[in-house]
């Protein structure tokens, strides 16, 4: 693969904590203002690709009944791209990409794709649900393992026109960096390299197989969270490592020292370690949004979208009210403070 | 960011406007390549169209290629995309590149058919010693480019960069370790002649060592100012083999032998067509004669390394450059369009042909154009309506206005996707905006190795 160091991955898509709460808060600010200017949030893409906008209000009872709804917050914008990740990693799996390996990778760009989007634009300009099946589209072109769009939208049922009238502006968002570094390939280096390290001290190699196993799924945990937009890929592979090693404990802390001695130089065993801390502390405060959370943010969205529909599914939320709150205690994950 | 609201998007240029349209320079199965001139700045711009994807799906798989993989690489011998631009009324895309000039495909026919001499030797090596630089640097990001002839080799003209070779056109060029489909999988023809004999026998994992015959190739084209094996391609199927081309190699190189190229009975059609590839007998190797040099000679010597039937024998772009043949006067230098010797008269290069009856092809937009940068809050609602499309056809004769179609100004921004930059200013790629831990893992010290060390200076591998 053409050199992460030199990579527009590097160069221009690992940020700051605070370059990622300022740029999510400037396009969920502005969603908020077309909101209260225009009364909808909706761009709409036409089937050439371009966007259009919303015409400013200027009935004054339209304006009133608009006012009724509310824009998301930061938080439930951040949930919301939660839980189309997580769609990602699903359809992904479902769809059996040919080679596991080549499998991996095409989810891994897809969600990529969708995180970098949305540091751009707020959800409710684009529905989440779109861009992710465009992002998996786009990636499977990337990494050579061509979906037709028809294919792709046929399996999920759903319309794969709407993925081609996004692309371009995937792309364009996506400023056509597409090369992208996800952290399971690494994995697979780390672990021939322990091999090595530690061939004379473990017994039983089957255990490295578990331990890429579980390395794995973490990776797909991280992949959920903001770090790969804040560490570079071999970062975060690593982290998953250390998690892994945690459960199947085949390794010492003495294999990271031994990174370290082949480095040159440029960080020190502290700084990574502080970077292996940072991604862990992502995990574990990872918020899998509940079945409850997206109800209430999809309602909420909807409004922004489609404030027509406002009145009409007030009705329907008074009369699921009762029902609904019965459900949300069945959902399994990370309960939310909301 | 702001909202750019009141920015008024609609008086922003469509981006066709940034140009003044020269005429056509090129053409392939990808689509189109254009001369332009932009307004703004000094220079001359070749802008590549792409044309849509036939099956409608989607923006074409060659553009996502060629652009992803051209925004990765940053080299003075291969060629430098200056901006994308985006048509969203057939949702093409337009890739604009520095113009270079010539092409060693014009400058071979040049040669051969005017000036009736050879290219002199301070040329040809400084040439080939750029063309091995760009590739050394592609090969080691583990780029192969697959499709390396004559006239994907630019070559700068006047300026600051006079003489300097671009590797260019990147539709086909893959990273190796993405699974590689065989080309004819591509749906593309790609000239034979540069092919190297394990595709031309159905290897299916190639490796860098392909784009090394090209080299090897172009390198006796230049000093022979004639293709090295003009195979007659069979073109009915889509199918690599090509028995003529095949042939033609052996009859210059002799014939392959299991006993040199071992892993050759393991090739598909070495296997499955037995009478008619080992059929004719060539047992007198006579490349020497087809170039004219001696063969103790040094370039002899490096000619006989690229075109070792073997690809895991044949010698790599990093080793070719420190080949004893660049050592040796006249010694390689950065302008190759110059002389080595003062008293030596320069040749007057003509530049690449250029069709002045062209105009950008489905530009213009027939449908109610609906303009709009893809730029967050960029947009209002008034101004989305772009400019009126002008007339389909404008006939064009010479220097040009190009008719404005719904097109969308990009430049690529240089910071993370955010300021897309409306005033049509070339993109950069910046540097790393804050200092990154490096991604752990083991380098080889010659990866990315970007000063084109020519060998008078002293370089370390």
């Amino acid at each position: 693969m053409a050199d992460f160091q030199t990579s527009t991955h590097r160069s221009r898509w690992i940020f700051s904590p605070e370059d990622l709460v300022e740029k999510h808060e400037t396009a969920n600010q502005r969603a908020a203002k077309m909101l209260e200017q225009y009364g909808t949030t909706r761009l709409e893409v036409s089937v050439d690709g371009s966007l259009s906008y919303p015409e400013p209000i200027h009935d004054q009872r339209e304006n009133e009944r608009q006012s009724t709804s509310k824009p998301l917050s930061c938080e439930e914008e951040q949930l919301m791209q939660v839980f189309y990740e997580q769609k990602i990693q699903e359809v992904c799996g479902a769809f059996m990409f040919p080679h596991k390996n080549s499998g991996m990778g095409i989810m891994a760009t897809a969600i990529i794709y969708f995180k970098r989007f949305y540091l751009q634009w707020s959800v409710m300009e684009h529905h989440p649900k779109h861009i992710m099946l465009t992002c998996i589209y786009a990636s499977c072109k990337v990494e050579e393992n061509h979906v037709s769009a028809e294919e792709l939208g046929k399996g999920i049922q759903q319309d794969h026109k709407m993925i081609l009238n996004n692309e371009m502006l995937v792309l364009q968002s996506l400023g056509f960096d597409l090369i992208v570094y996800a952290p399971y390939r690494p994995i697979e280096g780390f672990v021939a390299d322990m091999e090595e390290f530690c061939q004379s001290r473990i017994d039983e190699p089957s255990k490295f197989k578990d331990l890429i196993e579980t390395a794995k799924s973490e990776v797909d945990k991280i992949m959920l969270t903001d770090a790969p937009l804040l560490f570079p890929p071999g970062q975060l592979a690593l982290a998953a490592l250390c998690r892994s090693n945690e459960v199947h404990r085949v390794l010492d802390f003495c294999y990271l020292e031994g990174i370290f001695n082949r480095q040159c130089a440029s960080h020190s065993t502290l700084e990574l370690t502080e970077s292996l801390k940072a991604v862990d502390f992502l995990v574990e405060k990872l918020k899998i949004p509940t079945a409850k959370d997206m109800r209430h943010i999809d309602r909420k969205l909807k409004n922004c979208l489609d404030p027509s529909s406002v009145d009409e599914s007030k009705k329907r939320e008074k009369r699921s009210k009762h029902k609904s709150k019965r459900t949300g205690s069945e959902t399994h994950g990370v309960p939310s403070e909301m | 960011m702001g909202d750019g609201r009141g920015g008024g998007g609609g008086n922003r240029p469509a981006w066709l406007q940034l140009y003044d349209l020269v005429g056509k320079i090129g053409e392939g199965t990808y689509g189109l390549v254009f001369l332009a001139r932009p307004k703004q700045r000094k220079g001359c711009i070749a802008i590549k169209k792409f044309k849509q994807s036939k099956d409608g799906d989607g923006v074409s798989p060659t553009a996502i290629r060629e652009i992803m993989l051209l925004r990765e690489i940053n080299h003075e011998n291969v060629v430098k995309l200056v901006n994308v631009h985006i048509n969203h009324a057939d949702m093409s895309l337009y890739l604009a590149f520095d113009y270079a000039e010539h092409d060693l495909y014009e400058i071979i026919r040049h040669h051969r058919e005017k000036l009736n001499h050879p290219i002199n030797q301070y040329t040809v090596k400084s040439l080939l010693w750029q063309l091995l630089n760009g590739l050394n640097y592609l090969h080691s990001n583990w780029i192969i480019h697959r499709d390396l002839k004559p006239s994907n080799i630019l070559v700068m003209g006047d300026g600051e960069e006079h003489g300097v070779v671009k590797i260019a056109d990147f539709g086909l060029a893959r990273i190796y370790q993405a699974p590689l489909k065989p080309l004819f999988e591509n749906g593309v023809v790609v000239t034979i002649w540069y092919r190297a004999p394990e595709l031309l026998l159905g290897a299916k994992h190639y490796t860098s060592a392909v784009d090394m015959w090209a080299v090897g190739c172009i390198f006796a084209e230049l000093l022979t100012l004639k293709p090295l094996f003009q195979g007659v391609e069979v073109k009915a199927t889509p199918n690599p083999f090509q028995l003529d081309q095949l042939d033609k190699i052996f009859k210059v190189l002799g014939h392959p032998t299991p006993e040199k190229w071992p892993t050759l009975v393991n090739l598909p059609f070495w296997q499955t067509d037995l009478q008619h590839i080992q059929g004719h007998k060539y047992d007198n190797a006579g490349l020497h004669s087809y170039v004219h040099l001696p063969q103790k000679s040094p370039a002899y010597d490096l000619l006989s390394k690229m075109l070792e039937y073997d690809p895991r024998k044949r010698i790599s772009a990093a080793q070719a450059l420190e080949h004893e043949y660049f050592r040796l006067d006249p010694l390689p230098g950065r302008n190759a369009l110059v002389t080595s010797q003062p008293g030596e008269k320069a040749v007057n290069y003509p530049a690449r042909p250029v069709d002045t009856t062209t105009d950008f092809e489905g530009t213009a937009s027939v449908q109610q154009p609906m303009s709009a940068n893809a730029i967050p809050g960029g947009v209002t609602a008034q101004s989305m309506a772009g400019p009126r499309p002008g007339p389909r056809q404008i006939s064009m004769v010479g220097m040009q206005r190009m008719p404005v179609g719904s097109m969308a100004a990009f430049n690529i921004p240089s910071q993370a996707g955010m300021n897309l930059n409306p005033g049509g200013i070339p993109m950069q790629r910046g540097p790393a905006g804050q200092a990154h831990p490096q991604q752990l893992r083991r380098k080889d010290p010659a990866m990315g190795m970007q000063n084109p060390g020519y060998p008078q200076q002293k370089r370390r591998f």
